[in-house]
């Protein structure tokens, strides 16, 4: 009813400027009352033309006198129109939800701040953060926001909607429309302005042309400002689109983080540039720097494989003190050469059937590998024992030197053999009839058939020629010999039992007198017989002790018996007692009287503390030590004309007699030729290296040698199974044949497919592959 | 293991070790990529053999039962101690079937009573196997409400750099420049510094990616980081690169590569941004250090100025100082004096309870131009076990201490601190930073934390990896063998470092905006702090909050 009239409210009551709550009571309580339009004088007070949705639809038209306080407009609704004439202070439209809002003049700080709907007119400029978290709301029309001249710092921070226009007409800052760092967080929104500016934040804002329906907007809203802020006449002046640019906010699909350049283009174009080519270090080193997989190959695999087929012996022939071959007889086997296995032993011993497959503890066995996981070791007796039908191998024509060797027991039978073997011709001066030493004499017939003995003695005397001395050699016939061959081997073996200092020893039998007469059935033991010394020997007294009727038997010793094997299992099974330490003091009718006082009843006392050699004969250049011939490593003594071997040297078993009658041999032989011996450098393989897991463990004994081939583990021998061309996962393994090599074939790597896993050293059966460090590269 | 191989006190199986490999023989593809990676050949294939044994229901096998043994191949751990797992889970890394983790031991291993063969206690890389620490118990309880307006970090400007230099008051400063007609160089530098890891201990990509990653942080992003070379010198090319500028030298008791920097002099482009004078180091005080002979290679040689292939020891004391005191005065004016009075030099040294005492003599001292320390949670290449567990100090009372003793003489903002040493060893680099600082550090060194961060270091306080020290880093972070150190890329390295400053740079923000700062670091605004440790709390002059 009143909507036509203009209601005039002063901010001032008789002289009082009223406060802000109660200029907005008076506002408030005249829209109730109808009026819609007010002219306001005001004085300072705040928050000015908002809220007045009392008006319902009706539109309500508001005009400022004199100074307008903080936040004119805000919390407007769209029906209300509200003009300030005059400037304005801070937060003009703030949460403007509608409301026009013209200023006639400059306006303050945080024009616009959170507007969402509504229209701002500035005619002037305006201060810092000016449409700063404005939004659009998609239910209504977008915020605007025209200045007539430039905008203050951080403008449309945060933006998030709405469109404002910067005309730039007599700008505050004619250098810089935008003012400091705009639209910092500007998500929304955009910005029509005319004139220079500094910058603004790229992450967030960007420049776009403006079509034809932006600049038909803007020219048509334009002519609305100016008629708003009645400065139509600048329509024309400021008309010209050249002379406008449009910035709206970036999408989340175009926000960009800071524009840098990458570090590849930094690296090529600075810092090699600057420093040089190769960078920091390209001038101290030419080693490729460049990016590696973790994967690789060639030459930069860091571990590489290697085919280490019989660089190493197996763990039976390193231990063998003859040296010979066993896992290569059993691959022979493998491979079906039987005979060729067999016969393969005669190039090592004379008596692979005696001593392999009867009298040897077998030491082979003792360090096969298969031991480790507790399961038998190739059982080598079977080979040992088929050796017995032998074939010897060509001889060569003898061609070499001369070597006379004295004694003919396994020692000086055994260098023979060799000698021969190699085309030396070696005499064999012994004094008894038959060749054969304590191998034919005491070995007791249980322990081995007298056929086998017989039959590879037949074998030797093939070979070997023999020379029956009939007396002891006294030193002259041994400088006789030393000027009639090249080399003298002295074999003699330990004849001289060793005794004790003690009273009553005279009543003392030698084991080796007892062994002999045992032999022959003539010893006569009694019930109850004392064995002082119980090493093999002494278990061999007690054996054929009890088997001439003893029932009673005694071994002492001062120290833990050394006695093993089947020596010691047989005197245990003859029910012999082992008692240590023991200290004989007196020998007597009675028996053995100890050095506690105690007395060992015996009908005969045998002593076996062990025999030293009868060396009468050297000439004093040959060194002697605690009785026995003094050697260097390849048995020479201080007479570099005399070699000795055997138990002449250290006692030890056949087949240490047997072994070194083999190596001395290889050295002679060498020597003759004008070498210097070398002797086996290979050692023995690491037992780890060998995978057992291949094996059976049901099999628990074996029978037949095709079996004991079967599964001896073949340490450090290739089996050539291929089963490191299966594992390989980089099919990087071949087999290549070549005549040239020793096995006709080996296992070759291809370094370009190689990764260097060790696969194919893990599961190699026989330990053959290796990993080795691949070489450093600088 | 054989199964009758007798066992000695050191025989070990695998649950003796810290870490148990698990294989999963059902995905695993035996690829063989596992047994090439791993560092220390801790696996291998294995042979197995397994016994298969059916007896039929109701048991109607007349007396006998037949059973059967099948082969299958496997990834086998070794027990040997030389080849224990390290726990660096390379296996997994590279298995394309996920069929093989290393799993950290569910109780403390026995292998520690036996890495000791031949009488040598263990030795190793890394860093001090306890994960806690003070630093990351301290909270920022200041977050500004009042008329000291709370800053947006992503909003607002902030001009995040400290000092390094002596820092005259206005009266002396003056005095100075009348009297002597110089005063003390001093750098505006970002106080996050890439600490002294010499070329040696890292790895060549490693080095250069690190620097690489330094220049591009001044030169694209404005940002002034500083990296100490440790000692081990220092390329010829970089040393007469216009890069020195964003190098502190580092000069220590084995001196290596000071002749090449000596001989590089005339001609430097730029002067360093200072020289370290390191007398100590937080993960081993008391201790030096030996490059074996083995990783000295052409390289290293030619860098440290020395012939290939011989050790090079670092002793625990600079040979011919007989205290710290002599020490501090003589090679502060002898470095000052090699590049003519413009080049702010400081000490190093490790955390101590005499910090303070080396500290007083500073303060004396018209030349010093700040001070290092570096606590006991700071890492290396290569120590022993009980250096690095059990030697040295915290780093928070340490650097407080300094701080309080310098207000008390008023200098608090004339000798600039700098603390080193576990900071963001659990991963919160800004929040320990920034707790340094406002406990008194002008600003922090980091070494561990970039490895980490911007090479992938594997390694842990659970002691994973950690075997810097034989040169055989999988990650070739600090190995000199190119097979290894190849794997890491330079410009990868560099871009993460890039990285991990830039995050920095906005978390710090995230942590001084509250506190109303953004052009000045809040170095010793210890209101700030508050923890729910009495004790700690009074021990460091902070609040105690709960």
């Amino acid at each position: 009813m009143n909507d036509q009239h203009i209601a005039k409210v002063s901010g001032k009551k008789l002289g009082q400027r009223l406060d802000s709550r109660i200029l907005e009571e008076e506002i408030q309580k005249l829209i109730k009352l109808g009026y819609r339009n007010l002219n306001i004088r005001a004085y300072g007070q705040h928050g000015i033309g908002g809220r007045l949705w009392r008006a319902d639809h009706d539109s309500v038209h508001i005009t400022v006198d004199g100074q307008a306080g903080q936040r004119v407009g805000s919390f407007g609704f769209p029906n209300t129109v509200i003009e300030i004439n005059g400037p304005a202070s801070d937060d003009v439209g703030w949460l403007n939800a509608g409301a026009r809002i013209v200023i006639h003049g400059n306006a303050g700080n945080g024009v616009a701040n959170a507007m969402a709907q509504g229209k701002i007119y500035i005619a002037g400029n305006i201060g810092a953060r000016g449409m700063t978290m404005t939004k659009h709301n998609p239910r209504f029309d977008p915020p605007e926001l025209w200045v007539l001249g430039s905008v203050g710092d951080y403008f449309g921070e945060f933006m998030a909607g709405g469109v404002a226009v910067i005309c730039g007409y007599e700008a505050q800052n004619p250098e810089n429309v935008l003012g400091y760092r705009p639209f910092v967080g500007m998500v929304g929104g955009k910005v029509f302005f005319r004139g220079p500016h500094n910058g603004f934040s790229q992450p967030d804002a960007k420049l776009t042309p403006i079509e034809e329906e932006d600049w038909n907007w803007l020219a048509e809203n334009l002519k609305i400002f100016f008629q708003r802020i009645r400065r139509q006449e600048l329509f024309e002046k400021l008309s010209d689109q050249s002379q406008w640019q449009l910035l709206r906010a970036r999408t989340p699909q175009e926000k960009v983080g800071r524009r840098l350049r990458p570090m590849s283009f930094f690296r090529q174009q600075v810092w090699n540039k600057e420093l040089g080519p190769g960078g920091l270090i390209g001038d101290l080193t030419q080693v490729d720097g460049s990016p590696i997989s973790l994967i690789t190959t060639g030459i930069l695999r860091r571990f590489i494989p290697v085919w280490e087929n019989r660089k190493y012996a197996a763990p039976c022939e390193a231990t063998c003190p003859t040296g010979i071959p066993v896992s290569e007889r059993w691959r022979l086997i493998r491979e079906g050469r039987m005979d060729e296995a067999v016969d393969l032993a005669l190039s090592y011993t004379p008596f692979p059937a005696a001593i392999c497959g009867y009298l040897c503890p077998n030491l082979c066995m003792e360090a096969c590998t298969r031991q480790s996981a507790l399961m038998p070791p190739v059982d080598v007796t079977k080979l040992g024992q088929a050796s017995i039908k032998a074939k010897l191998p060509k001889l060569p024509p003898v061609s070499g030197g001369k070597v006379a060797v004295i004694g003919g027991g396994p020692a000086g039978i055994s260098v023979a053999w060799m000698l021969r073997q190699k085309g030396h011709e070696a005499i064999v001066y012994d004094m008894a009839q038959t060749l054969g030493g304590k191998m034919t004499t005491v070995i007791p017939g249980s322990r081995i058939p007298e056929s086998v003995i017989s039959s590879e003695m037949e074998r030797v005397k093939e070979v070997i020629p023999h020379v029956h001395l009939r007396q002891k050699l006294a030193r002259q016939d041994v400088q006789q010999l030393r000027e009639d061959f090249d080399v003298i081997v002295i074999a003699v073996g330990a004849q001289k039992p060793i005794t004790l200092p003690i009273p009553g020893n005279e009543r003392l039998i030698t084991a080796l007198d007892f062994l002999k007469q045992a032999k022959t059935n003539k010893a006569k033991p009694g019930k109850r017989v004392v064995i002082i010394g119980a090493g093999n020997v002494g278990c061999d007294v007690a054996s054929e002790a009890h088997r001439l009727g003893a029932q009673e038997i005694t071994l002492i010793d001062i120290q833990q018996p050394a006695s093993f094997g089947k020596e010691r299992q047989a005197a245990e099974a003859a029910g012999a007692r082992f008692l240590w330490p023991r200290v004989a003091r007196a020998i007597s009718e009675a028996g053995v009287e100890l050095a506690t006082g105690e007395l060992l009843p015996a009908d005969s006392v045998v002593i076996s503390i062990g025999d030293a050699p009868d060396i009468d004969f050297l000439p004093p250049e040959v060194s002697t030590e605690n009785g026995f011939i003094a050697v260097n490593e390849n048995y020479q003594t201080t007479d570099s004309k005399i070699f000795a071997i055997g138990d002449a040297v250290r006692p030890g078993l056949l087949t240490d007699a047997i072994g070194s009658g083999r190596k001395v041999a290889l050295a002679i032989s060498e020597i003759l030729e004008g070498k210097r011996p070398v002797g086996d450098s290979r050692i023995m393989i690491d037992r780890s290296r060998v995978s057992l897991e291949y094996f059976d463990p049901r099999i628990i004994e074996y029978s037949d040698m095709d079996q004991c081939g079967s599964q001896c583990s073949s340490c450090g021998i290739c089996r050539d199974c291929g089963i490191c061309v299966a594992i390989c996962p980089q099919t990087a393994i071949r087999r290549r044949e070549d005549d040239g090599l020793v096995d006709g074939y080996e296992y070759v790597v291809d370094d370009t497919r190689c990764i260097g896993c060790g696969f194919c050293a893990g599961a190699c059966p026989d330990g053959i592959w290796d990993m080795a460090e691949n070489d450093p590269l600088e | 293991m054989f199964s009758n191989k007798p066992v000695t006190p050191s025989t070990l199986s695998v649950k003796d070790l810290p870490w148990q490999i698990l294989w999963n023989k059902d995905k695993c593809n035996l690829c063989g990529q596992c047994t090439a990676v791993c560092p220390v050949n801790a696996i291998e294939l294995g042979v197995f053999r397994k016994k298969f044994i059916e007896p039929p229901v109701g048991l109607d096998i007349n007396g006998t039962l037949a059973c059967d043994y099948k082969l299958y191949y496997g990834i086998r751990q070794k027990t040997d101690p030389a080849y224990k797992c390290v726990g660096c889970a390379m296996c997994n890394m590279v298995c394309p079937n996920d069929a093989i983790i290393p799993c950290r031991s569910d109780e403390a291993d026995k292998l520690r009573f036996h890495m000791d063969r031949g009488g040598q206690p263990r030795r190793r890389g890394g860093r001090r196997n306890v994960s806690d620490g003070i630093l990351d118990r301290i909270k920022f309880i200041r977050i500004s409400m009042l008329t000291d307006p709370a800053l947006d970090a992503g909003r607002h400007e902030f001009e995040l750099r400290t000092l390094l230099g002596r820092v005259l008051p206005p009266d002396k400063n003056l005095k100075f420049v009348q009297q002597q007609g110089w005063i003390p160089p001093v750098r505006e530098i970002y106080p996050l510094i890439i600490g002294g890891m010499s070329f040696g201990a890292l790895s060549p990509t490693m080095w250069e990616g690190l620097q690489l990653g330094v220049a591009y942080l001044n030169e694209e992003l404005n940002l002034p980081v500083r990296i100490s070379t440790g000692e081990g010198g220092c390329p010829q090319r970089l040393l007469r690169s216009r890069f020195l500028k964003y190098v502190i030298l580092q000069i220590a008791s084995g001196y290596f590569g000071w002749d090449e920097i000596i001989h590089a002099i005339p001609d430097m482009k730029e002067d360093p941004c200072a020289i370290e004078i390191k007398y100590g180091q937080g993960a081993k005080p008391g201790d030096g250090g030996l490059l074996m002979w083995y990783k000295v290679n052409k390289l290293i040689a030619a860098i440290r100025g020395v012939p290939t292939g011989v050790n090079l020891p670092s002793p625990p004391t600079h040979q011919t100082k007989y205290s710290i005191e002599e020490s501090v005065a003589k090679m502060i004016q002898s470095m000052y004096m090699a590049w003519g009075f413009r080049v702010p030099v400081y000490p190093k040294i490790s955390g101590t309870s005499t910090a303070l005492a080396v500290l007083n003599n500073l303060t004396r001292n018209q030349y010093a131009a700040g001070l290092a320390i570096d606590g006991e949670d700071g890492g290396t290449g290569a120590a022993y076990n009980v250096s690095m567990n059990h030697m040295g100090h915290p780093i928070a009372s340490n650097i407080r201490d300094c701080y309080l003793n310098l207000v008390k003489v008023g200098m608090q903002n004339e000798i600039p601190l700098f603390a080193g040493g576990g900071v963001g060893k659990t991963g919160n680099l800004t929040a320990n930073a920034a707790a340094l600082i406002m406990l008194g550090a002008s600003g922090v060194q980091v070494g561990k934390y970039i490895m980490q961060a911007a090479a992938g270091c594997l390694g842990s306080e659970s002691d994973r990896c950690n075997i810097c020290n034989i040169g055989l880093c999988p990650k070739g972070i600090t190995s000199q063998d190119a097979r290894l150190y190849r794997r890491l890329d330079a410009e990868n390295v560099a871009q993460r470092v890039v990285d991990l400053f830039l995050s920095f740079d906005t978390e710090l923000k995230k942590i001084v905006a509250p506190l109303g700062r953004s052009t000045s670091l809040p170095i010793g605004m210890a209101d700030a702090l508050g923890i729910n440790d009495r004790n700690a709390a009074e021990r460091l002059r902070i609040n105690y909050v709960v």
